[in-house]
């Protein structure tokens, strides 16, 4: 049989095309893919609500139940997994509304609203972490920021996941310290160019090449970005004396306008003493 | 092997029937595995062979079956390492180098001559690179073996209204010539949710069969779904 060009690319589409007819889903559209499957927008005709389904190859449907297990504020819930007539595994989950963290900050949002979001990004991947489950491809593309401000961590990895070069971790065997890179790839990605150099070292010190000179663990991460936020030095930068001045400085403002003020007033009535 | 890792999953229509290359290798079935290889790749290679080395019809008939009578001789796979590249990407390599080898031979010989190029005649001059070309052959034949199998598994199984439904419907030369659902409900007397409902059957068999014929010039499941990865739009 000789196959027009027209006709293959015909047959690589509907072939490819996931068979929902004997599932409650009615596909709508597709709305992502990535090397490991497509997400598509649907319809949950007994419910009533759209979803996302994400369809993948049978090896993988392990991913399903790995996030499924993972029960966050951050984290995509999962309403119903099973598999299609062709083996292939699907899951269905909330759909979110929203944009992407590489588009949303095309809105230019505050400083203080990208920390917010990284930490968020952090608690979830901590929390994933305390169950001994790793991202292993933690990047802008898969980081959604929802309508009401939530913040959602997606894409969980499988084994076949190795990270995209700009956020991935050098080191061939990943585990919880890969992520911690990827935290702090993602952290510079998020900083203005005008952000502070104690941040800079911060994302520095989570990415550097030797895994055991990054974090420990996520929350040490965050606690030094509490340092940062709350005017104290971050373990991250030995930081020299004028910006210790300046940050004591800019920390301690009442306490230094009051010592002037008093100073001053202590100086006016020693004047008049002796005029 | 655990059902659960394997592409077509426990409930796959489509019992694995073709061992993987490296199967195939091992339980010493490598004349058979050769079989499978030059159904798929025969053409492809062929077009590869007159489009890179500018041969005609019969030097690049005569090349390709060179390459693949030399491939058997030289025990061509178990010198493939899966963890190098792709078997598709080793055997096109091969056959590069096998056809500038034999293009090179031919040239000495005759040095001293007048050398001319032979001319690709009655071809339009293609728009991709040879190497694209060689890809998209492939997927050419994959699709055209998977769909014999399709037509061979509806005559034995008694479903020769399913496979109509999907030649008229899907192999329709193009949009244009596609008839719509009811036309074909009222064609077949059949309602037109089994139109559907038979384009749906049709579509994941042959996707099975696409599978399943991979499967057998691949060497395993990860190299599995990363060509079939290639595959799907």
């Amino acid at each position: 049989m000789d196959l027009s060009d027209s006709v293959l690319d015909h047959l690589r589409s509907v072939a490819a095309l996931p068979d929902f007819t004997e599932t409650r889903y009615e596909i709508e559209s597709e709305i992502g893919r990535g090397g490991l499957g497509v997400v598509y927008a649907a319809r949950d005709r007994e419910l009533h609500r759209r979803v996302a389904l994400k369809v993948l190859e049978s090896a993988l449907a392990g991913e399903a139940k790995l996030i499924a297990g993972l029960e966050h504020p951050a984290i995509v819930p999962i309403y119903d997994a099973g598999s299609l007539p062709d083996g292939r595994a699907f899951y269905a989950m909330k759909l979110v509304t929203g944009a992407r963290l590489d588009h949303y900050l095309a809105k230019a949002p505050s400083l203080a609203e990208r920390l917010r979001i990284l930490r968020r990004v952090g608690e979830a991947l901590g929390f994933a972490h305390s169950r001994g489950v790793i991202h292993r491809d933690l990047k802008p593309q898969n980081i959604m920021v929802g309508e009401f401000g939530e913040v959602y961590l997606m894409d969980w990895g499988v084994e076949a996941v190795r990270g995209t070069p700009a956020f991935r971790a050098p080191e061939p065997n990943m585990d919880q310290r890969s992520d911690i890179y990827s935290l702090g790839a993602l952290l510079e990605f998020l900083l203005p160019a005008s952000a502070a150099p104690a941040l800079r070292a911060i994302a520095e010190k989570a990415q550097s090449a030797e895994p055991h000179l990054r974090y420990p663990d996520v929350p040490a991460l965050l606690a030094d970005l509490d340092r940062f936020q709350t005017g104290l030095a971050v373990e991250a930068w030995q930081e020299p004396l004028a910006y210790r001045l300046r940050r004591f400085g800019s920390r301690n403002a009442v306490l230094l306008w009051l010592l002037a003020a008093y100073a001053g007033i202590k100086f006016l009535l020693f004047f008049l003493r002796n005029v | 092997m655990d059902p659960d890792t394997q592409i077509g999953g426990p409930h796959g229509h489509f019992p694995s029937t073709q061992l993987s290359l490296l199967e195939a290798a091992t339980d010493g079935l490598s004349s058979e595995a050769l079989e499978r290889v030059m159904a798929l790749y025969w053409k492809p290679v062929y077009r590869f062979i007159r489009l890179k080395f500018r041969k005609n019809n019969e030097d690049a008939k005569d090349l390709t079956q060179g390459f693949f009578a030399t491939a058997l001789e030289r025990d061509f796979f178990s010198r493939f390492d899966p963890a190098k590249a792709s078997f598709r990407t080793y055997l096109r390599m091969a056959v590069e180098r096998f056809a500038a080898n034999q293009h090179a031979a031919s040239n000495r010989q005759k040095r001293g001559g007048d050398i001319q190029f032979e001319p690709v005649e009655d071809q339009a001059i293609p728009t991709e690179s040879p190497e694209q070309i060689f890809e998209r052959e492939w997927q050419r034949q994959l699709f055209a073996l998977a769909l014999d199998d399709l037509r061979a598994h509806c005559d034995a199984s008694g479903k020769q209204i399913q496979f109509r439904i999907f030649e008229a419907y899907d192999l329709a030369s193009d949009e244009a010539e596609r008839p719509s659902y009811a036309g074909l409900a009222v064609r077949h007397n059949i309602p037109e949710t089994a139109v559907t409902n038979h384009l749906a059957w049709a579509r994941r068999t042959l996707r099975g069969l696409v599978t399943e014929r991979l499967r057998g010039v691949t060497s395993g499941d990860a190299e599995l779904r990363r060509e079939m990865s290639r595959l799907w739009i």
